[in-house]
This record gives C-alpha cells, structure tokens and sequence, in this order.
C-alpha cells in the first residue's frame, strides 16, 4: 500500500475492522428512493406525531 | 492541539463509499456536495483515503494526493491531516467486497462543535451516540401499526 510514512507504525483510530452496513449501501444506489415509505417515515420524524409507550 | 481547541472540536465521524466494479459513475457531484459542505461550514473535512480491493481480497490504499487531477479538491487536499494508520485501512477495508473500490472520508462536525463545547461547560458528558438507520424507524412504524391492528 502506498501511504505515506506517517500513516505507518501509528495505532489507528478505529480499533476493529468495519463491518459493511447495508443501509448506506442502499441509500448511495441511484435510482428511486431507497426506501418505498419516505412519507410515513418523514412524519414519524416529525415533532409530536407518536406516542411514547414506556 | 492545544487544550482551549481540543475542546472545540467536533465530533469526527467517518464513512466508508464503496463503488462495486463497474457501477462507479463519477461526475463530479459528490465533490461539488462535498465542498458545499465545507464552504458553508458545516465539515471540516479531516482525512480522505482511496481503497482498491481486488479479487483475492487484497487491499492497496492511494493517497488523495495520488489522483492525477484534483481539481477543486486540491485546495481541500492540502489541508488534510493524516488520521488515518496503516492499520486503519485494513480495518476499514474489511467492509469492501473483492472487486470494488472505496472511498474513505474522515471529517469533523463544526455544526456540532459549539453545542458540544457548551455541554462540556455545563458539566455534561456524552455517554452515548449514534445514527438510527431508516429501516429501525420502518420497523418501529410497522410494530405501532401491528399493535393498533391488534387493539393492544
């Protein structure tokens, strides 16, 4: 790999290999809205809408 | 860094953007939002590294100063720290598949920053974050509406 030398011999900062997250695969696809219900998620988003149970 | 800008740093994130081969089609809009971003201050971008992973898995890394033509990257090249470790690549491309290449951005979120110092001043400390993917909030949707169909 051709990194520079200051990347060489350093402890890195993400501390464990990355697992691959489906979601941002879907959400850089071109094409249509990655997700079929942006409406429905957009209002469970918006202030006020859902009631909390706990 | 010294201790007063250490503590208006903001909140460093990464991502990973894999390209399966064959599917990239660079026109220059990631750069043009990328730079939107920076211009208007909401990043700071930090670091930025091209990953290759062939197909027996094995990874090479290429520094942005690396890629013939930078165009308006150049002027964001130049600032970038290198943050990222020899190790860090190997990390991070444990995410790719064979075949794809990928880039990696490192930035920080000056949009946070003040909020974040302000906390701090008030003598809070942050003990968790994290990002709500959209099919968690679908998921959730879903069960309230299965529980209002059930009359629970």
């Amino acid at each position: 790999m051709p990194l520079r030398a200051a990347r060489v011999g350093r402890v890195g900062v993400i501390g464990h290999p990355v697992a691959k997250t489906a979601v941002v695969a879907k959400a850089v696809t071109p094409g249509p809205a990655p997700v079929a219900k942006t409406a429905v998620v957009a209002a469970a988003v918006t202030p006020g809408r859902r009631r909390r149970r706990i | 860094m010294t201790e007063a800008s250490l503590d208006q740093l903001g909140p460093v994130d990464y991502a990973v953007v894999e390209f399966p081969a064959g599917k990239s089609n660079f026109t220059g809009e990631m750069v043009s939002e990328l730079l939107a971003l920076v211009d208007a201050g909401t990043i700071r971008v930090i670091d930025i590294l091209l990953l290759t992973k062939d197909a027996d898995g094995e990874v090479e890394a290429m520094e942005l100063s690396d890629v013939g033509e930078l165009g308006e990257l150049q002027a964001l090249e130049a600032q970038l720290a290198e943050l990222l470790a020899e190790e860090d690549v190997v990390h991070l491309a444990a995410a790719m598949e064979p075949g794809s290449t990928a880039g990696v951005l490192i930035w920080e979120n000056l949009w946070a920053a003040r909020f974040a110092s302000a906390a701090r001043r008030s003598g809070g400390q942050l003990i968790a974050n994290g990002r709500i993917p959209i099919q968690a909030i679908i998921a959730s949707i879903e069960a309230d509406e299965a529980l209002a169909t059930e009359g629970v």
